[in-house]
This record gives C-alpha cells, sequence and structure tokens, in this order.
C-alpha cells in the first residue's frame, strides 16, 4: 500500500482574487509553445470550415464523373483529388470540417460537462445521492451506446445539434465514473477537510478546489472525446439516422472510402488526417490548459 | 466489506428489472422491426408479413409481449431466435469463447502497454518518446478501427501472406493452439491499438499528475531511486482513474468489438450484436441486454472496491 | 502466389512465416502444422458469403441468397431451372406440362409423378406424403413460412400413391411450376411430430434429400457439409462441401485471391471486376442477377398522381449515365422490370432518357410551373419529396445524388432520407408512406413475368391489405391484361401481354427502371462444373456438379 501519510498537497486556502489568478493562467498558457500551436490550429481549422464558402474552389456537391478518382496533384483545378463521383475532395474536407468540428465539439462539451458535473456531484457527496447517480450510470451502460444511438436518433428529427447532443448524451458515462474515482481520493486530503472546515460551500468546494484538482483526467476525456465523437457520427449517419448523402462530413468520407482503402487510398488518408489533427490541437490545448490551470505543475521540466 | 457487496447486489435486482423495461420499450419503440426483412424477399406479399407478425405475437400490445418475455425469463427460457427459432440463450453461450479471448487479450494487452507507455511518457516529458507516443495515440484515435483492419489484412494477409486473414481457426484445425494464435494476432493488434491509445492517455495524465505532488518530490529528495519512487509511490494513486476505466471497460469482455470482428470475420459477440441490431432480433437483442448488465454491475463494484482498496482513505458506502 | 504453394506437400514460406508468427518457436510449430495436401483439396470445396444462413429450413428462411446454400445442398424440389431457362425434373419424374397430359386442358388439375429411388439422409424412403405434408406445413398458419405465393391456389392436394400426387387449382394459374420450383421438400417422417416447427431442431441440423448432409456448423464461422452417397441423381463429386461466412466483402475477395475460399458467393464491387478478371488462377463470371433497379413513385402523393408528372421525372433523369458512371457499365439499362435478355422483354420500347427540356416542358403543361423559390408548385404543393433506400449503400447513394442534380435543373428538390433497411422496408414501404423509394426487386414469381402482386390495382396493401404493389398504381387495362396473362399458357401470346404491360408502365412510370443488376463471381479456375444461371438467386443451384478438375 503507498505511504498516505505525506498528502502535502499544496494547500491554497487563501482564496486568490480571480483576476489576478486568470492573468497568470493566461501567462502560463501562453509560455506553453505547443498549446498555442495547438489552438492557433483550432482557431485555423474552425475559421477554415467557417469560410468553406469562400475558400472551396468547387460545389462539393457536383458531380463530375469526367474526373473521379484524381490524386492530389493530378489537375490543379482539384488539389486534392476527387471521389468516386468526381466531387473535389478539398471542397469536402472544407464543408464536411463544418459538420465534423460542430459534432465533434458540441458532443466533447456535453460529454465532459455532463460527465464532470455528475461525477463531482455523485464524488462529493457520497451516501444516497452517489448511490442514484451511480445506479443511474450503471443503467445507461448497460444499453450498448450503438443501440441507444439508434433509438434516441429515430425520434429525433437528425440536425447537426440533434446528433451532436445525442453522442454526448449517450457517452459520458465513463468520464463520470472516472471523475468520480478521482474525486473520492481528492476529498480524503487535507485541503479539502481543511475548506470544509473553514466552511467554504459545497459548490465552492466542488468548482473551486475539487473541479481544478480533477482537470487532467477531465481534458484527457476531452481530447479522446473529440474523435470518438466525430467517428460515431459518421457510424450513425452510415446506419441512416445521421447526416444524409450526398452532404459531407470527415466520417462519412472515410466510410465512403472503405471499399477504395487499397486503390484510392487518399479518399481514406486525407479525412483521417483531418481528423488527426483536429484531436491533436485539442490535445496539445489540453496539455497547456491543464499546466496553465495546475498550479502544483512547473513549467518547462 | 461483505455488508457492501451484498447490497451493492442487492440494488442490481431492481436495475436488472428496470433495464430490462427500458431495454423492452425502447426496442419496439424504435422504428421499424423484424419484418421489414421479408418485404425484400418479392414473393412476400402483405398478407404474408400480417400473418408471420401473428405467429412471433408481434401484433400484440407491447406490455403483454414484455410480460410474456419476463414470464419465461423467471423460468429460465431465453426464448428463441426469430430467424433459425435457435434457443438464445444457446446462441449468446456460444459466442462467449471466442469474443472473452480476442477481447480479454487485447484489453490486457492495452493495459500494460497503455499503462506502460503514458508511464514512460509523463516520466519523460515532451521527450521524443512523448511526443512520439502522442502522435500514435491521436493517429489511432482518428482514423476508424475498419480502415486499420483493412489495411492490415491487405498487407499482412493477402500481399505478405504472414497471418490469416481471418476467422479463428483453419479449417480442419479447429482446436489446435498454435494456429489460434496465429488467427489472433491481426486482430488483436488491431484492436488494442484503440485501446492503448487511450489507456496511454489516461494514465500518462495520471502519472504526471501524481510526479508534480510533493510528496513525490518528498521521496526522491529522500534519496529513493526513480524506480523505486514511479513503482511504490506514484503507481497506486496514478491507477485511481485507471481502475474506474477498467471498471467501465469490463463489458467489453462479454460485447466485443463490433467493428474488428466484423473485419476479421471473428466469430464473436460483437457480430452477433450487429447482426441481432439490424435483423431486429429482438430476443437476442435482450438476451445480451441481460448479460452485459451483469457485466456492468460488477464491473463498476470491482472498480468500487480496487479505488478503496488502493486508497485505504476512502470509505465504501452505499 | 500459385496454387502450387498453397497445396504443395513442400514445407512452403506461407507455413513457415505462420509458425513464426504463432509466437512460438518456429521449428517446433511448423512440425506441428500439417500443411494441408493436394488430397484435402480435391476432396473440398469451400464457398464464401458475407452473410451467415441461420436458417436452414427451407421454408422458413426470408430472403432469397444466404440460405439458399445450404438450400440446394441439402435439399430437392419438384424441379429445378436449369441455366437455359427450362424447367427440369428432380425429384418428379417429368415437369408437368399440357403437351405431356399431366397437367388438365383447363390447366387446374396437375398430376405429378415421383421418382421411386430417392431417399432421405436418414435412409427413410422419399414418398409423396412429404409432397402432402410440405403443402400442408406451408398452408398451416401456425408456420412462419416466408411466402404461400401460389400455394394459396391449391384447392385440394390427394395423395394418389407413394409416388404419385394430383393437385386440383382454384383457377388456371401458369406460373404455377415457379411456385414448386422455390420451394425445397421436406420430411414428414421427423417434423410431423413437432409441436412448433419455428423453433424445431431440425432448422439448424436438417435432413433432406440433397446431394451433401448437413454435418458441423461452428457459429459464426462456416458450416460443413459431408457429401450423401445415396442422392438420387448420383452422388456428389467432392466429399465435403464448406460454406464459410466472411462478413466483410473486400476481406472475402482477399481470400479468394489467397485460396482460403474457392467460390465467392457475394458479388465483387465493381470497381474490382477488372482486376478480377485479370487474376492468373482465378475465373471470373460476370452475370445477369435477377433484380431491376427501379425509383419508385408514390402514386398516392398528390406529387405524383399525374402520370405525366412522373414520367417527366424519369425523362430528366441521366439513367445511362448513372450506369456507366455508378456501376461503371456492369449493370445494362432496361426499360422494364425485367432484363432486356429475358423472353419477354419487349424490344419495341425506346429510351427517351435523358430529356431535360421536354421534361420541363412537360411538368409545365402538367401545371407545375416555376416559384418564386425556383421550384415548381401547382395548387399549394411544392415539387418537393424525399427519396429513401437502404442507407451506407454507397453506390445507391451515387444514384440518388445524380438524380438530385438533374431534378434540380428542372426546378425539383429531392431530398435524401435514408434509413436502416428494418425500418425503411418496414410499414413505411408496405403501407406506402414513402415519396419515392430506390429499389431493385426480382419479378414476383420466379422468372416468370407476371406482376400482379406489382401493379394491379387490387393488389395495394395500403388499400386492399394484400399483394405488394406499394406504388399503389391503377390502370384497368393492366389489371386485364395482368389477369389474361396469368392463365395464359403459350409463351408467344404472354409475350404479346406482358409485352403491353411494359409499353403501358413505361408510359406512365408508376416505377422508374433504371438498370438490370449484373454480379459478378470469383473463383478458383480448377472449380469445373459451375453453371452461372441467372433465372435462379442461389449460384450454387446445382452443387452436385462441382468438382475439381
Amino acid at each position: 500500500m503507498t505511504e498516505t501519510d505525506n498528502i502535502g498537497t499544496t494547500v491554497d486556502l487563501t482564496p486568490m482574487r480571480s483576476k489576478k489568478l486568470s492573468r497568470s493562467v493566461f501567462r502560463r498558457f501562453l509560455r506553453h509553445r505547443l498549446a498555442v500551436v495547438g489552438g492557433a490550429m483550432v482557431v485555423i481549422l474552425l475559421s477554415s470550415a467557417l469560410c468553406a464558402p469562400l475558400l472551396a474552389p468547387h460545389d462539393p456537391l457536383l458531380i463530375e464523373t469526367s474526373q473521379r478518382f484524381l490524386a492530389p496533384g493530378d489537375n490543379a483545378a482539384f488539389p486534392l483529388g476527387t471521389d468516386e463521383l468526381g466531387r473535389d475532395t478539398l471542397s469536402r474536407l472544407l464543408y464536411g470540417g463544418q459538420i465534423s468540428l460542430v459534432v465533434g465539439i458540441t458532443a466533447m462539451l456535453m460529454t465532459v460537462i455532463t460527465g464532470s458535473l455528475v461525477g463531482i456531484v455523485s464524488g462529493y457527496f457520497g451516501g444516497w445521492i452517489d448511490n442514484v447517480l451511480m445506479r443511474f450510470v450503471d443503467t445507461m451502460l448497460c444499453f450498448p451506446q450503438v443501440f441507444l444511438l439508434l433509438v434516441i436518433a429515430a425520434f429525433v428529427t437528425p440536425s447537426l445539434l440533434s446528433i451532436s447532443l445525442i453522442i454526448g448524451l449517450t457517452s459520458w458515462m465513463e468520464v463520470a465514473r472516472i471523475i468520480r474515482s478521482e474525486i473520492l481520493t481528492l476529498k480524503e486530503q487535507d485541503f479539502i477537510k481543511a475548506a470544509v472546515c473553514y466552511g467554504s460551500s459545497h459548490t465552492r468546494i466542488m468548482v473551486r478546489e475539487l473541479l481544478p484538482n480533477a482537470m487532467a483526467p477531465i481534458l484527457v476525456a476531452a481530447t479522446l472525446k473529440v474523435a470518438t465523437a466525430v467517428l460515431m457520427e459518421s457510424y450513425i449517419s452510415y446506419l441512416g439516422y445521421g447526416i444524409q448523402p450526398p452532404l459531407a462530413s470527415w466520417g462519412n468520407m472515410l466510410t465512403n472510402a472503405q471499399g477504395y482503402f487499397d486503390t484510392v487510398p487518399f479518399l481514406a488518408i486525407l479525412p483521417g488526417v483531418m481528423i488527426t489533427l483536429t484531436v491533436m490541437s485539442f490535445n496539445f490545448l489540453g496539455d497547456g490548459l491543464r499546466d496553465a490551470l495546475d498550479p502544483r505543475l512547473k513549467m518547462g521540466q | 466489506m461483505l455488508q457492501f457487496i451484498l447490497k451493492r447486489l442487492l440494488y442490481a435486482i431492481p436495475l436488472l428489472i428496470g433495464v430490462s423495461i427500458i431495454g423492452f420499450a425502447l426496442m419496439h419503440l424504435a422504428p421499424g422491426g423484424p419484418l421489414g426483412v421479408y418485404t425484400l424477399n418479392p414473393t412476400v406479399s402483405v398478407q404474408d408479413i400480417e400473418r408471420i407478425k401473428v405467429i412471433y405475437g408481434l401484433d400484440q400490445p407491447t406490455y403483454i409481449q414484455y410480460m410474456r418475455w419476463a414470464g419465461n425469463m423467471l423460468v429460465g427460457d431465453w426464448g428463441n431466435t426469430f430467424f433459425g427459432g435457435r434457443p438464445v440463450l444457446i446462441v449468446i453461450l456460444e459466442r462467449v469463447p471466442a469474443t472473452l479471448l480476442l477481447a480479454g487479450l487485447s484489453l490486457s494487452i492495452a493495459i500494460l502497454l497503455g499503462t506502460g507507455i503514458g508511464m514512460l511518457g509523463a516520466v519523460q516529458r515532451y521527450s521524443i518518446f512523448d511526443y512520439l507516443a502522442t502522435t500514435g495515440a491521436m493517429f489511432a484515435l482518428s482514423f476508424p478501427t475498419f480502415w486499420f483492419g483493412l489495411m492490415a489484412i491487405f498487407v499482412f494477409a493477402v500481399e505478405m501472406r504472414w497471418f490469416p486473414s481471418g476467422g479463428m481457426f483453419e479449417l480442419g484445425e479447429e482446436g489446435n493452439v498454435l494456429d489460434l494464435l496465429h488467427h489472433l494476432v491481426l486482430p488483436t493488434v488491431v484492436l488494442s491499438l484503440v485501446i492503448v491509445a487511450t489507456w496511454s492517455r489516461y494514465s500518462r495524465s495520471g502519472f504526471l499528475e501524481v510526479i508534480g505532488q510533493d510528496y513525490i518530490r518528498t521521496a526522491h529528495a529522500k534519496g529513493l531511486s526513480n524506480r523505486l519512487v514511479i513503482t511504490r509511490h506514484a503507481f497506486p494513486n496514478a491507477a485511481i482513474p485507471l481502475i474506474a476505466l477498467l471498471g467501465v471497460q469490463m463489458p467489453f469482455l462479454f460485447s466485443g468489438a463490433l467493428v474488428t470482428e466484423t473485419i476479421f470475420g471473428w466469430p464473436g459477440m460483437g457480430r452477433l450484436f450487429v447482426d441481432a441490431l439490424t435483423m431486429k432480433e429482438y430476443p437476442v437483442l435482450m438476451g445480451l441486454m441481460m448479460f452485459t448488465a451483469v457485466f456492468v454491475i460488477v464491473g463498476n463494484l470491482l472498480a468500487d472496491i480496487g479505488v478503496a482498496m488502493v486508497d485505504p482513505r476512502i470509505r465504501l458506502e452505499g | 502466389m500459385g496454387r502450387s504453394n498453397k497445396s504443395g506437400k513442400t514445407f512452403t514460406r506461407r507455413d513457415f512465416v505462420k509458425a513464426t508468427g504463432a509466437a512460438a518457436g518456429a521449428l517446433t510449430a511448423a512440425t506441428i502444422l500439417p500443411s494441408r495436401g493436394n488430397a484435402a483439396k480435391a476432396d473440398r470445396i469451400i464457398i464464401g458469403h458475407s452473410q451467415e444462413p441461420v436458417q436452414y429450413n427451407p421454408l422458413l428462411y426470408v430472403n432469397r441468397g444466404t440460405e439458399n446454400g445450404p438450400e440446394s445442398a441439402m435439399f430437392d424440389a419438384l424441379w429445378d431451372m436449369n441455366e437455359k431457362g427450362q424447367f427440369v425434373p428432380n425429384l418428379a419424374t417429368e415437369v408437368p406440362s399440357i403437351e405431356n397430359g399431366r397437367v388438365s386442358e383447363d390447366g387446374k388439375t396437375w398430376k405429378i409423378e415421383l421418382k421411386r429411388d430417392v431417399k432421405w439422409h436418414d435412409d427413410q424412403p422419399f414418398t409423396a406424403k412429404d409432397v402432402a405434408f410440405t403443402y400442408e406445413t406451408i398452408m398451416d398458419p401456425k408456420t412462419a413460412v416466408r411466402s404461400r405465393s401460389g400455394f394459396d391456389l391449391i384447392d385440394g392436394l390427394k395423395v394418389v400413391d407413394d409416388h404419385n400426387v394430383e393437385i386440383v387449382l382454384k383457377e388456371p394459374y401458369t406460373p404455377f411450376l415457379w411456385s414448386w420450383q422455390e420451394m425445397h421438400i421436406v420430411p414428414m417422417h421427423i417434423l410431423k411430430d413437432e409441436p412448433d416447427i419455428n423453433t424445431s431442431a431440425f432448422n439448424s441440423q436438417p435432413t433432406g434429400t440433397g446431394p451433401f448432409k448437413f454435418k458441423s456448423r461452428t457459429a459464426g464461422s462456416h458450416i460443413v457439409f459431408e457429401r450423401f452417397e445415396d442422392y438420387h441423381r448420383g452422388a456428389a463429386k467432392v466429399k465435403s462441401l464448406i460454406q464459410k461466412t466472411v462478413p466483410d466483402t473486400m476481406v472475402l475477395y482477399g481470400q479468394v485471391k489467397t485460396g482460403e475460399v474457392d467460390y465467392m458467393m457475394t458479388s465483387l464491387p465493381y470497381d474490382r471486376w477488372d482486376e478480377a478478371a485479370a487474376l492468373p488462377d482465378r475465373a471470373f463470371v460476370e452475370l445477369p442477377l435477377p433484380w431491376v433497379q427501379f425509383i419508385y413513385f408514390n402514386c398516392g402523393k398528390p406529387q405524383f398522381a399525374d402520370p405525366k408528372v412522373r414520367k417527366a421525372l424519369y425523362m430528366a433523369c441521366e439513367m445511362q449515365k448513372s450506369l456507366d458512371d455508378i456501376y461503371l457499365g456492369r449493370w445494362k439499362r432496361t426499360l422494364s422490370y425485367l432484363h432486356t435478355s429475358h423472353w419477354a422483354y419487349n424490344h419495341d420500347l425506346k429510351d427517351e432518357t435523358p430529356n431535360i427540356e421536354l421534361a420541363a416542358k412537360m411538368l409545365d403543361e402538367a401545371g407545375w410551373k416555376v416559384g418564386a423559390d425556383g421550384i415548381r408548385e401547382k395548387d399549394g404543393h411544392k415539387m418537393k419529396f424525399t427519396m429513401s433506400t437502404t442507407a451506407g449503400n454507397t453506390a445507391r447513394q451515387g444514384c440518388q445524388a445524380l438524380f438530385q442534380q438533374n431534378w434540380k435543373a428542372i426546378g425539383v428538390e429531392m431530398e435524401i432520407n435514408n434509413m436502416p433497411g428494418s425500418v425503411v422496408w418496414g410499414e413505411y414501404t408496405t403501407k406506402s408512406q414513402f415519396d419515392t423509394l430506390l429499389v431493385a426487386w426480382a419479378p414476383i414469381v420466379g422468372m416468370d413475368p407476371d406482376y400482379t402482386a406489382r401493379c394491379h390495382s387490387q393488389y395495394i396493401p395500403a388499400k386492399h391489405g394484400q399483394g405488394s404493389n406499394y406504388v399503389q398504381y391503377e390502370n384497368a387495362e393492366v389489371d386485364a391484361l395482368l389477369d389474361k396473362g396469368a392463365i395464359t399458357v403459350d409463351r408467344a401470346e404472354r409475350t404479346k401481354i406482358y409485352g403491353e404491360v411494359q409499353k403501358i408502365l413505361l408510359d406512365e412510370v408508376p416505377f422508374a427502371p433504371q438498370g438490370g443488376v449484373f454480379g459478378g463471381f470469383v473463383m478458383d479456375k480448377g472449380l469445373t462444373g459451375v453453371k452461372p444461371n441467372q433465372y435462379v438467386t442461389d449460384s450454387t443451384w446445382n452443387i452436385q456438379d462441382w468438382s475439381w478438375s
């Protein structure tokens, strides 16, 4: 067993003035070069998706079968090549980004917020609240996610927002369980006990003390969930409950490329790389955020 | 402890009943049904479909159908499949070994490898290794499993012919352990990829968290070796979120992997579930759900006990 | 890698790599893993399908295709359909016809004589009672048989003696031969005491009269059949037959390349046909499959009530282009519900697609004027509708995208609304809730040109609770022609009748024909006896004749 005697975590009981806190956080974040790069990438990805109508060289839905299966660079008019119907890949990636990024980010936020909320409340209060919440988590986990997704999706008219919410609502349980376990150990530590003694309110303890200290797994979950949500969207769409063809999303571009994985590999690789880039950026952004928020970690080790 | 376990198992009873009711209701509320597939056969007419509906009792109100199912369950009858008319319990149980093997192996590898990679990444933060591991994990998470599976088959099975492209055994080699191992390599690698990626991320962040804490620094200052500090002091605390993750992933041992099993023709539970879901095999879906529920309950119960054992300050309550 | 390599007795590179890959000592492994010799190869045929057959009872399976493998291996029908489109006797001694006197002049009484030397796999003799039992089981309300089509016309079935059956029909029905061709005979001595045939153990461990006996089944993997030595048409050429399930088509194709599968029952994706045809020791067969793909217009919806509108929408579609570009020219254009190679196909039909100008003009004439938003409208209805098909079918999605583009050009807005198969083909189709569908369907009774259930006004399920006229098409002239065709025996006369039906259908377009479906199948070149047959859905219809050269 661990030597649990030395739990000398930095006890920061003097409530910092929020202005000062946020300034130092921001400074620490800026010092984190990768995080800045990650943040910039997220901005670039988002704005290029947003400006797709301006940036896209072609109509993403326009079928030009005489030009199909062009590889990137084959034809200057189609810089990233074309798909099986001769649609421009670059334009589809740009427009697809609108769908995939919205789904990825919204679903991730939904997952992380619900998961953390349930995890923190459950872990902190314990007792019957914990019991009720965790049995609810158990119940949700009993239904395969695909099953839940399909059942809910069948009742809600598919829209970008509804798909994102559905994905979020069916994938927070794992996060809740992890955060709860984290909170269970945290709340036994002296600084929380001290905060309770000082008479801090429950909300204050949960938000100001527990949440920042449980940030690490939350941010990891956030990164992971962006990727799974983007791929999950394509699965729902593949089954007919999501984005309808001929609209593009990175996920459904990947799915459609399945039959050409060896003959026209770019069709799958390009959207895959876009998803990788997105997740990567979020990961570095998350890393930076965590370092910036976590008072215990020193920079530049 | 014993009292805690008993209490939790007691809670399991209403939970299971609740799950069965919700599951049954959702399944029937969702549009489409098992008879849709008949329409595609051109000789089948609407009067045939109506007739079959009565035979399967699908013309009854949902609550009657549920009562019938629940009544049969109470006497141990899991029902029969619509297509094939086989006993559901057998249909499910015959898939257990294949899934348990593939999922168990992949999960174990992922736990060992993922935790290890994460730990190393945390210790040597911002090293070349850390960046490579991070990039690798992001890559593994961003491409769909079917892509990795097809690529692996294309390269290692069809082109190089190092490994078979699917199934559990060569025909006529059933039971040959070496042959089984040979067939396990590709699906295990592909299936492990995503789980390793997930585990390595949680593990890296867990260890980073702990390493930064004062008691670890103190341990270092006391002159303890790096390895000792990590294994004795950091590991147990970093493991707490991982134990919770393991608890959540336990049902995977039963339910298996949908895509990997399909691509590699692995005769496991994941494929049974996909087939049942597309065909709307209600009895099979219900059976799978009940089994999954048991795994979920046990998995999370074990995780709660595990967390309490690692950190004795945590009291088991509930 | 050639065949010599995979079947050689020598220690091959593959065996070596296999051994090392097994993470065991390479040498130990190599001695343990037996290399498969020529003998094994010659004695078994492995067929691969992407779906797993789950129901081996020939009366109970749902859809044609997957389950035809076990069916043709283990069971026999009274007569079969050969590759030339002729009925040939199987369990019966002769195919009944008016000429041979086995069908009465009025077409109502059918006399069937059965072969005498036929045995079930358990050595019991096959008799007329089995045929009667099969019929009674089909008509038993407790049996979940997929269809009673044709059998519901039987007034009485009499067992004359052990080898003669007499059937009296309520009314003459020319396609009746097809009903028996599609239903294989089940054993009375095993099933008569079965309390519930739907859950009988027989369904997964059957006994038939066919060329192969059931040996074993490994769930999710494969079924093993063994030669039935006493088969009445002569024992099969190979000792065992294996039907393997490989869910992913591309992986299945990979397995045919590596020799893990000898015959691929699932059709190959179109973009791989050239490559497959060029494979050195694999044979590639291209053949028409019974399906024709249509755009189904729901005539019950206000947009599609007017035949002129349907015709205009049809005319706007680049049908030939869709076949050339999406099905890579593998499918053949057809203008009716039959393939152009079918004997009843009306060759006078002319392809008028695409003609955007005429389509636009016809819509104008029909009163559908372009509105302010660029979409046509009439009497408050917008020319706006959805098109549905099974989600995830990329080729069909391509067609939908093309038609969407075609229609946009004439002020028609179509929205794609694909759903899972269990939803779109459920009540959405059978209760005619759809706007339009993109669907491939085979003729309703085998390959007979009879199309009553699909377009006779009395067969609209939403109105009359019977049939499969999901487009809700009503035309008295078509009704009369269909009624006549079903009782006409003379083929030339029938060609004329159904030719007229096809002409009217192309004028009024309740369903717009796109193309006849073709399939491409890969097999080992050494496999002989395989006879591609466009008149049946099972490529293993003559499995007893397959062997290795």
